[in-house]
């Protein structure tokens, strides 16, 4: 999957570049899956035509692996349905929780590393995978509060969900260091708890600075320690395959590319072959 | 030590609640609303052009708040905001509003409907309304209100009484249509979506309307990929 280098989010602001003749040298692209559950119409239709001319990752936002009520088998059956019908070359979901008290939040809301969030988390990923008939990768959030009652650190659970299930990881260096900012987590310790074969995808994107805390809108180009950090993170796993995500001010589809660039001159920087 | 049921019925509490919890839980709560927002406006434009941006987002909080989302996928939220609508204290004065409202969501849903497949004239008795297809009937001019709403159109020329009127919402290729139907047209395609059958469908369409040509409408609807199989 190495040979994937690096591939950005498509949005629908970037529709008219990917359709409009020449296809823009992006290594693959990445979606959010739900975006894509639709019957019919443009958004499909879009989606089947770069199908065939990229690899395509699909990146559940939606369905709460850690929910502990509310988790919608539904969700669960338009997503297999999906992957049927795109073959994509990853399937990936976050590590958080989404429903609660009769109610979607529609958001990634954090989960406790205890005992308890890892049962339910790999049953859930053991069934999806056996449902897809295939591996999937699961991603990082980044987090505002401390949800309480963890019983490892962050790269533990990880690891441990990867041990269990055979799933891949999913990791967003960028959450990674939003979470050391904001709630002390050492970004590097966690990284150095993962099995270096689990990573088999990474997430970069920029965020915001609040005054309290920094805030993953994915919506500026990578910040400097982030970049740093994904050093580290080429070193300990190797040239894993990059993505660089864009979700609010999404800016033209060269700023992207150029942001894409930065990335693949370090994963085809000898320093990453040192895994 | 409290479950992660319990814990995560805490957390959402709290979310729900302004000023509730530590005070970045603000960022959860912009988040969640944020989206709610969003979602709600993606899918409902016009009802958001005709009471104002900044009214809009108070509108939206309190529909969330009445209505939870209750789908992983925000294409699924906001199908209850018409009839939301038809008790919300502060939009009384535009008793239009709500069937803006069902048109809207008329619309939103026939932009990501199923593709039609095209009828076969030997077989007409497979003809239903392709999926996309939504009707309305209205004691406003919705379909009007709509179309100023549309780019190149002005809001200030619509007649708002010039009512009823009677909608269809279609989707010839990728972008959604609404136009306003004669009576013999709209309970022609009403009866096909209702499952009466081509013939009984064509002989409501004539009781409602003697000068409904049967043939030609049927030809019509076909050739706009209306009528599908």
């Amino acid at each position: 999957m190495a040979r994937l280098g690096t591939g950005i989010g498509l949005r629908a602001r970037h529709y008219a570049d990917f359709m409009g003749g020449a296809r823009p040298a992006a290594g693959w692209l990445e979606v959010h899956s739900e975006n894509y559950f639709a019957a019919g119409g443009r958004e499909r239709a879009v989606l089947e035509a770069l199908r065939r001319d990229y690899p395509v990752s699909l990146h559940g936002v939606g369905l709460g692996l850690g929910s502990a009520e509310g988790y919608s088998t539904r969700h669960e059956d338009r997503l297999c349905a999906l992957v049927e019908r795109v073959q994509p070359a990853f399937v990936s979901e976050h590590l958080c929780w989404g429903a609660a008290a009769g109610r979607h939040f529609n958001d990634l809301l954090p989960l406790p590393f205890s005992r308890e969030a890892l049962d339910l988390v790999a049953g859930r990923v053991a069934r999806l995978q056996e449902r897809l008939g295939r591996r999937i990768l699961v991603e990082n959030v980044s987090c505002y509060v401390e949800p309480g009652g963890s019983e490892m650190g962050e790269g533990e659970f990880l690891a441990a969900l990867a041990r269990r299930t055979g799933c891949g990881l999913l990791l967003d260096v960028n959450n990674l260091y939003v979470n050391q900012v904001n709630l002390g987590r050492d970004a590097l310790a966690q990284m150095r708890a993962l099995d270096p074969a689990s990573v088999r995808e990474i997430h970069l994107a920029g965020f915001f600075a609040g005054e309290d805390c920094l805030i993953d809108t994915h919506g500026a180009r990578v910040a400097d320690p982030v970049w740093r950090l994904y050093d580290a993170a080429l070193a300990l796993f190797g040239p894993v395959p990059t993505l660089i995500e864009w979700d609010t001010d999404v800016p033209p589809l060269a700023v992207l590319l150029d942001e894409a660039a930065k990335a693949q001159a370090r994963l085809d920087s000898p320093h990453a072959l040192a895994a | 030590m409290r479950s992660l049921l319990e814990q995560q019925r805490t957390f959402a509490a709290r979310l729900l609640e302004a000023g509730s919890g530590p005070l970045r839980m603000e960022v959860y709560r912009a988040n969640a609303f944020g989206n709610w927002s969003g979602a709600l406006g993606g899918a409902y434009p016009v009802v958001r052009a005709l009471v104002g941006a900044e009214f809009f987002d108070r509108l939206a909080r309190d529909f969330a708040l009445a209505t939870p989302s209750t789908s992983g996928d925000l294409h699924e939220y906001g199908e209850q905001l018409a009839p939301f609508l038809e008790r919300y204290a502060h939009t009384q004065d535009l008793p239009y509003l709500p069937d803006v409202a069902r048109l809207e969501w008329l619309a939103h849903r026939a932009y990501y409907a199923a593709d039609p497949e095209p009828l076969d004239f030997s077989r007409p008795t497979e003809a239903r309304l392709a999926p996309a297809c939504g009707l309305l009937r209205s004691n406003w001019t919705v379909a009007r209100i709509w179309d100023a709403h549309q780019e190149g159109g002005d809001p200030a020329a619509v007649d708002l009484c010039a009512g009823p009127e009677h909608v269809l919402v279609h989707r010839p290729g990728w972008r959604v249509e609404v136009r306003a139907l004669e009576r013999g047209d709209y309970r022609f395609l009403e009866r096909l979506q209702a499952g009466a059958g081509l013939g009984p469908a064509l002989e409501a369409a004539v009781a409602a309307d003697a000068a409904f040509d049967a043939r030609a409408a049927f030809a019509a609807w076909v050739q706009t990929g209306v009528i599908t199989r």
